[in-house]
């Protein structure tokens, strides 16, 4: 424990030269194309804007395909911009090789080192840079420490668990001290118990450190338990930024919506709209007003989405039937998820309806196939989508 | 117990099906004739040719240098050829690394379908007979050769280079011919050699020589020992070459013993020159062998810790 809090005192003392305030990565405008081998071209990166703050978790979140893994290449130095800049504490580092960038990554594979020992797989960045062999000793055995594999030194990688070549990779990319972490789907080879986790150890360690850690992923869960703030990318394009409860609270677009988290999305249109607030209608004709939250404002006319999350699901009694939305339906199918029941409702003008109920809650019995039932979403729940996303 | 042993039983019938008749054949067909060697090259050389029952040590002395009778005496040619055949082995081995190691990275970093045409290409001139493209090389490199007539059409020299029957036309020549048992170990390793670690090494600081010489070298370091071994032994003791191109001047260790099992008809002695020959090769193979194990066990050898990250 000593030694780590060592570690992250002298790491303070090289942070205060670099401005704290000023965010240590800045991706301006980053563009970048790839020809495929039947020779069309494909958009990787379109016009990208990124900001990540000193000792922040941000987290690229999208499909695949979506651009991620080629932003966290593109700063690490594996892929050239085709236009943009990126920034490492206010220097333009886009024209610089790999091995100069003040970056480090762990990789989806791990990529460790077969022929090397763990501790000279972690000592590896250290070695390169001809730091003094008693220094390095010190610190991988510190890192070795830190990341739980104390003792492990001499180890060969293949006699390694996953978990464990994990945590090598993450000692060897953290031993040089970046200024910047950057972690390609590190998880996804895990099974689910590891990689919950190993999620709240690097949290954790990502907290202890006070270095910024850019991790990219396709599982929204997994963004939103871990991430400071995350971006959601879509066909090249940044889709939305923000703190986790902001995205799943106020997605920007179809597309944010519908890969973070689950929901029920309705068609609406626009039929009153003053400051007081708003009025839509469904395709089934029921009405619905809503405050003004939104800093847009709606002409009448508009064609919208209503987002509706499963869990605001309601089961309609007589009291709560003051504005929202109300849904007459079947139960079509049911999960038992433990605190919950997942229950797929289908409707006559909206089709199948997700639906997540407390188990507790009082729906007359355990809800079943076939059952009539009724749901209603309360309008504080309801949020209004624009457009289907950004750039389309 | 019962049907445990008969488990047993019929396995051990299964495997001496499967190993007997490749045993049966390399005892009788390889060691055998190994054996008979090992003993002629301690016999007297009979008149005649042919042995004398005696125990007689110095064929190795005419090698080494305590023989002096009055038929055989140490002659110093004898360890200046294998020097020589040392050399000229060491000089095929580093040529044929240095084509096909560069060779092996372009072609494993080509789309599929070219990586197996050149791998095609390169093992086409085994459908030729060796003998065959050895007259070719003797056509190109002699004074009269195509080589020579080009260079002096076109007044580059005066008078034609003496290429053939040198060092280097024996050097060109197994190079030529051994090329191909160069490139496929080589070229084994170095497709298997994953890109993400050339990409970690830069990642971690390591700039183009540290990579190559800290990543790249050691892991397709396998690669390169197996196929300078697979090349190093058939150019030691190679004949062909040097009796095409090598001509009277350069003579090899292979040629040597050749001489003395066909016309000196000294069977002991070209027995006791195979055998030093073989001896040079395992003890090369020995130390190979023993490093790697090292290694291996240097880094087995470690504690059984546990630990959580902290």
């Amino acid at each position: 424990m000593e030694a780590t809090s060592a570690m992250v005192a002298s790491r303070k003392t090289q942070e205060t030269e670099a401005d704290p305030d000023h965010p240590v990565l800045e991706i301006r405008h980053a563009k970048k194309r790839f020809a495929t081998p039947e020779g069309q071209e494909v958009v990787a990166l379109d016009d990208v804007s990124i900001t990540v703050a000193r000792n922040e978790f941000l987290t690229l979140l999208g499909p695949s395909g979506c651009g991620k893994t080629t932003l966290l290449r593109v700063v690490s130095g594996f892929e050239d911009l085709d236009g943009g800049e990126i920034l490492i504490d206010r220097q333009d580092i886009a024209r610089q090789p790999a091995y100069r960038r003040p970056v480090n990554t762990v990789f989806q594979t791990y990529a460790l080192f077969p022929h090397l020992s763990v501790a000279r797989n972690v000592a590896y960045s250290l070695e390169v840079a001809r730091v003094d062999p008693a220094e390095i000793r010190r610190r991988v055995g510190e890192m070795l420490e830190l990341v739980g594999l104390a003792g492990f030194g001499d180890r060969r990688i293949n006699q390694l668990s996953g978990g464990q070549q994990q945590r090598v990779a993450l000692a060897r990319a953290l031993v040089a001290r970046p200024k910047i972490l950057l972690l390609d789907e590190p998880l996804s080879a895990l099974d689910k118990g590891l990689r919950d986790k190993m999620q709240q150890e690097l949290k954790a360690l990502q907290h202890e450190l006070g270095i910024s850690f850019v991790f990219v992923t396709h599982d929204q869960e997994e963004a939103l338990t871990m991430s400071d703030r995350v971006a959601v990318l879509g066909h090249g394009k940044l889709q939305q930024i923000g703190r986790p409860q902001e995205l799943y609270r106020a997605p920007r677009n179809v597309f944010v919506a519908r890969f973070v988290g689950e929901s029920n999305l309705f068609p609406a249109t626009v039929t009153q709209s003053d400051p007081a607030g708003i009025a839509l209608r469904l395709s089934d004709g029921q009405e619905v007003r809503l405050p003004a939250s939104t800093g847009n404002v709606l002409m009448v006319g508009a064609k919208v989405r209503l987002m509706a999350r499963p869990e605001d699901a309601r089961p309609a009694t007589g009291k709560n039937n003051a504005g929202g939305l109300r849904f007459q339906g079947r139960i079509k199918q049911v999960f038992f998820v433990g605190a919950h029941y997942k229950i797929l409702v289908h409707t006559q003008a909206h089709g199948t309806l997700k639906a997540s109920l407390p188990a507790g809650e009082d729906l007359g019995s355990t809800p079943a196939p076939g059952q009539a039932v009724e749901l209603h979403f309360p309008p504080a729940t309801l949020h209004v989508l624009l457009d289907e996303e950004a750039g389309r | 117990m019962m049907v445990r042993g008969t488990l047993k039983w019929r396995q051990a019938i299964a495997l001496l099906g499967l190993l007997g008749g490749p045993t049966l054949f390399l005892g009788v067909f390889f060691l055998g004739p190994l054996v008979i060697m090992l003993i002629y090259s301690w016999l007297e050389p009979g008149l005649y040719g042919g042995v004398v029952w005696n125990f007689y040590h110095l064929n190795y002395g005419r090698i080494f240098g305590w023989a002096n009778t009055r038929y055989e005496q140490f002659d110093p040619a004898y360890l200046r050829i294998f020097a020589r055949s040392i050399w000229l082995a060491l000089c095929t081995v580093g040529l044929s690394l240095a084509i096909c190691y560069p060779a092996a990275f372009w072609i494993s970093r080509q789309p599929e379908w070219r990586k197996n045409l050149f791998i095609f290409l390169i093992t086409l001139p085994f459908f030729v007979s060796l003998i065959v493209r050895l007259f070719a090389w003797v056509l190109l490199l002699r004074p009269t050769g195509f080589i020579n007539q080009a260079l002096m059409g076109l007044g580059i020299v005066d008078q034609p280079l003496e290429m053939i029957f040198t060092g280097f036309a024996v050097v060109l020549g197994m190079v030529y011919i051994f090329i191909p048992f160069m490139f496929l170990p080589v070229y084994a390793s170095v497709e298997k050699l994953d890109m993400a670690m050339v990409e970690a090494s830069f990642d971690l600081g390591a700039g183009r020589w540290q990579t190559f010489r800290r990543v790249i070298l050691p892991m397709t370091l396998p690669g390169v020992i197996g196929g300078s071994i697979i090349v190093f032994i058939p150019s030691l003791g190679n004949f062909i070459v040097p009796s095409l191109l090598g001509g009277a001047k350069v003579m090899m260790i292979g040629n040597l013993i050749e001489q003395q099992f066909l016309s000196a008809r000294n069977w002991p002695f070209g027995a006791a020159l195979s055998m030093v020959v073989m001896a040079t090769v395992l003890v090369l193979l020995l130390v190979y062998v023993r490093q790697m194990t090292r290694e291996d066990r240097a880094v087995a050898a470690a504690p059984e810790p546990t630990g959580d990250m902290r």
